[in-house]
């Protein structure tokens, strides 16, 4: 027998969450899938790496969207619903914030309760007395809008059902962060807008760019809900997909590098590898960036429209990433180390100084330490700690890096990062060092070929919102039965968003193969 | 999500609407791709590299080094002492057939070699193959002539001097073709482009055993020393007996369980274990100790955890895409072998089971992974995912691999 079927209704580019997560739905409708991931991995960069026997995570890693058993939240019901088997860990704090110059030290907990009161603003009240009420409100307001971009995920609503029931999504969906906090909560102190806006890093758009809309689904999610790791590493997200996609009848093929995608009279005819293999669909979800598929993927060159090239090149590109994940010979305690994750800077918090800082190497300051002990205690040898510090920098911070001088680059900026965090300890993480990768923007490309290292798609801002992406969605279709599945697509970056981009795709390319029948 | 009509009506909406048609429009019209991080990535990691050997050296009575250049179109990436290739092979098996496999071997050349401007090369010392073992290396001392070309894929491995996490000391503790990656570091530290000093303890049988003498005491730095340890010669004036406790004291300056020192261990499997207790007997913290990886170990059946049981010829049915084929596997084998054997197209990068590289679905059937060479992740365990290079049949299995 042949390898491939000769065609196949739906290739999907690209094993990581989204594509894996399209390729479920979409077999779940009794779609015939292809999957083909050019790496010997599922996943993409949601995955893990051993090192001296000892596994650990290669992702900034939280997800989203899961929720308790008892109360899930979106993700974890479509999960479910999908039966991907994943042993979900609770991470126990939502965050640590530390701003040296501005003299924030705080930690955040989940949760909110019946009566409307969320535990976060307690806790901020309890350092900033007078805030509570606003700090309620603020995230109430979040959670109604994350509660109404969750329910638009899945319905289809009218004009008045949108005024009646979903206000706090019309009434904020044109404005930034910022210009909802400032405008309607003017009470609220600096400070404690500072301490609101550490989770601007999951998004990578400082907040007076950032759209409220992903503002308030970070926040209303993470807030109530809670974040939460596999117990099999990322990696087990990733394995348990690929596992039921091939119970559900996906083929899976690794290594499998497309080189082009077929186009015929404005309509995709098929794909083809880089081993030469020729595989006929009517419809690709495509991983790869618009930038790579327009490019140098789409053949005929002829095929690709002029307006294909102008969205491709006005997009602005969002973060990479530069991380070091280091397994360290003491315990978390031994370290100073209290808490899953810890956004931290010397100087006065200010998003936009900090995502400006990513358009060169060095002298970054807002960094995120991941300790995993303290979510998933038993994926670490005992006595031993694993961390990993991350700073989100722009792809053209590596412009001026060449092949020769790669090495050093990595560990000057590692080495600055390590030093950084150990400065705020007071620990000097350098002489506990046992194991040590650094993850560049090179690295992601490496694994992934995702254009120019990105990981977040493109830039999630003002022009970029998701309300502005889904009101564009038709014109921003070039070529028929191509669609974009991964974080440049509607929903954006993160985990559980690239398993809904994966869903959405999947359901935007059912919703066209209805009207075609 | 289904309200755009509506979303357009709303003013705010509607602002970063147009906001959004703007930049689109902005955008040139042109094919502008260009991608400066991806082009590096594949300068680092090539997806193979084409290269020829340009000399062949004895090193020993029974090693040779060979050096190799890229050839025409291909250019050799940069990578850290210590680190390996993986050489495709085709190797007759003697009966009329060719056997196409791979093999690592450390690299023993220096890094900046591989950079340099006027021929850059890297080189590989391989000892002949002894008598019902060491058949790539066997067939490779043997038959690998100037001008020949391979197929090359590197760089790979994690055994290399990190500034960041080893100690400015390092010793090493070598035995048999494990000197290679310390002939390669102590050229790169003489070279003055990597900075830590070297203490190489060598352990052979015989004096005439050793591999790359002549080459280490060519190199001139006052960071580097070599120490040759002989086990099987009562009369040799050097170190005598093995690399013990007592022996590794005396070479590192300190007292080796202070962490000022690092030790890079690299050798044959037996050699592991007796230096693992040494140095836990001098306390040496574990993050100072590097071991490098050591291939499939000679005869699994001598593995402690293996269960007892005759040699078998099992039926391995294997799945390339939709594609079946049934081959025969030897429990006394890795699968990848097996795959090898029956000529199905599999790719192996370290074959000691830590890389990944030929990670694969086990669909049916029961293995053996020796503790020793089983580097998966928890997930792949947990999902029935194992490593071709070192998984046993202990019965008829199905396994699907990625195809090549």
């Amino acid at each position: 027998m042949a390898i491939y079927k000769d065609s196949y209704d739906v290739v999907v580019i690209g094993g990581a969450l989204a594509g894996m997560s399209c390729a479920m739905k979409l077999a779940s409708e009794g779609k015939d899938v292809l999957v083909l991931e050019r790496h010997n991995l599922p996943g993409g960069i949601a995955t893990s790496f051993v090192r001296g026997g000892v596994e650990m995570e290669a992702t900034l890693h939280e997800m989203m969207s899961i929720g308790p058993e008892s109360d899930p939240l979106p993700m974890r019901r479509y999960l479910d619903e999908m039966k991907v088997a994943i042993r979900w860990l609770r991470v126990p704090e939502a965050y640590d914030l530390v701003s040296q110059e501005d003299g924030i030290a705080i930690s955040l907990h989940a949760g909110r309760r019946s009566d409307g009161t969320w535990v976060a603003a307690d806790e901020i009240e309890a350092l900033y007395p007078g805030s509570r009420d606003d700090v309620n409100r603020l995230l109430e307001l979040c959670r109604k809008v994350y509660e109404s971009v969750n329910y638009l995920n899945d319905h289809t609503v009218s004009k008045l059902q949108m005024l009646r029931d979903h206000e706090e999504l019309v009434k904020t969906a044109g404005y930034s962060a910022k210009e909802v906090m400032n405008t309607m909560f003017p009470k609220l102190s600096a400070k404690v807008k500072k301490i609101l806006s550490a989770y601007w890093i999951y998004v990578g758009q400082p907040i007076p760019t950032l759209p409220f809309t992903v503002y308030a689904f970070l926040m209303g999610d993470y807030m109530s809900g809670g974040s939460y790791v596999a117990r099999g590493f990322s990696h087990e997200m990733s394995v348990a997909m690929e596992h039921r996609c091939e119970q559900m009848g996906v083929q899976m093929e690794f290594g499998q590098n497309v080189e082009k995608i077929l186009v015929k009279n404005g309509r995709v005819t098929g794909v083809r590898t880089s081993r030469g293999d020729e595989i006929a669909c009517r419809y690709v979800a495509s991983a790869p960036y618009p930038n790579t598929v327009y490019g140098k993927m789409i053949e005929p060159k002829s095929e690709v429209p002029p307006e294909a090239f102008r969205y491709a090149n006005a997009m602005p590109m969002s973060v990479s990433c530069f991380s070091v994940v280091m397994l360290l010979d003491a315990r978390p305690e031994e370290l100073n180390i209290h808490s899953y994750s810890v956004f931290s800077s010397e100087t006065a918090m200010n998003t936009v100084k900090f995502w400006k800082q990513g358009r060169k190497l060095g002298g970054w300051d807002y960094l995120t330490t991941i300790c995993l002990n303290f979510a998933n205690p038993d994926g670490v040898p005992d006595g031993m700690t694993s961390l990993s510090i991350t700073y989100l920098p722009l792809p053209e911070c590596f412009d001026e890096v060449t092949a020769d001088n790669y090495f050093e680059v990595k560990r000057k900026y590692a080495g600055e990062m390590i030093d950084q965090v150990s400065c705020r300890l007071g620990v000097n993480l350098r002489d506990h060092i046992a194991e040590i990768e650094i993850e560049t923007p090179v690295t992601i490309s490496h694994y992934t070929s995702d254009y120019r290292g990105g990981i977040y798609g493109y830039q999630h801002n003002m022009q970029n919102s998701i309300v502005a992406r889904l009101a564009d969605i038709e014109r921003t279709t070039y070529i028929r039965g191509l669609v974009s599945c991964a974080s440049h697509q509607l929903a954006g970056d993160g985990m559980a968003v690239n398993m809904n981009n994966g869903r959405i795709a999947a359901m935007q390319i059912l919703a066209e193969m209805k009207k075609e029948a | 999500m289904k309200v755009e009509g509506f979303l357009k009506d709303v003013t705010g909406a509607s602002r970063v609407t147009r906001a959004r048609h703007r930049l689109i429009d902005s955008g040139s019209p042109q094919n502008l791709y260009h991608d400066h991080i991806r082009e590096l990535a594949e300068e680092l990691h090539p997806k193979e590299t084409r290269v020829r050997v340009t000399r062949v050296e004895d090193v020993s009575k029974t090693a040779r080094k060979f050096t190799f250049e890229a050839a025409e179109g291909s250019i050799l990436p940069p990578f850290q002492a210590g680190q390996y290739v993986s050489l495709d092979l085709a190797i007759p098996d003697g009966e009329g057939k060719t056997v196409r496999t791979a093999r690592p071997f450390s690299i023993c050349s220096a890094p900046f070699q591989a950079r340099q401007k006027e021929k850059p090369f890297f080189e590989l010392t391989i000892r002949d193959g002894r008598p019902g073992e060491g058949f790539a290396s066997g067939y490779m001392y043997n038959s690998c002539r100037v001008g020949d070309v391979f197929t090359a894929h590197l760089p790979f491995g994690q055994f290399y001097y990190e500034s960041l996490r080893d100690a400015k000391q390092v010793v090493a503790l070598a035995g048999g073709s494990g000197i290679t990656p310390f002939y390669s570091m102590a050229q790169e530290i003489a070279h003055g482009t990597l900075d830590c000093s070297l203490t190489i303890l060598y352990g052979s049988v015989r004096a005439d055993d050793i591999i790359l003498e002549k080459q280490i005491r060519e190199i001139r730095c006052p960071r580097v020393r070599f120490v040759n340890v002989i086990s099987g010669d009562p009369d040799y004036p050097g170190e005598k007996g093995y690399l013990s406790a007592d022996l590794i004291r005396k070479y590192t300056e300190g007292d080796p369980a202070d962490g000022g020192t690092s030790y890079f261990v690299c050798g044959p499997l037996p050699m592991y274990r007796f230096v693992e207790s040494e140095l836990k007997k001098l306390g040496v913290p574990k993050r100072r100790i590097r071991m490098e990886v050591f291939g499939a170990p000679r005869d699994i059946t001598k593995d402690p955890d293996y269960p007892a049981r005759e040699p078998e010829i099992f039926r391995l049915t294997v799945y390339r895409g939709l594609e079946e084929t049934v081959i025969n596997a030897s429990s006394l084998e890795p699968l990848a072998v097996a795959l090898e054997r029956a000529g199905v197209p599999n790719q192996t990068r370290c074959r000691s089971g830590a890389c990944g590289y030929c990670r694969c679905k086990l669909l049916k059937g029961d293995v053996f992974v020796p503790s020793a060479g089983d580097g998966r992740r928890y997930a792949d365990r947990k999902f029935g995912y194992v490593h071709a290079c070192s998984t046993y049949p202990l019965s008829d299995c199905a396994i699907k691999i990625p195809i090549c």
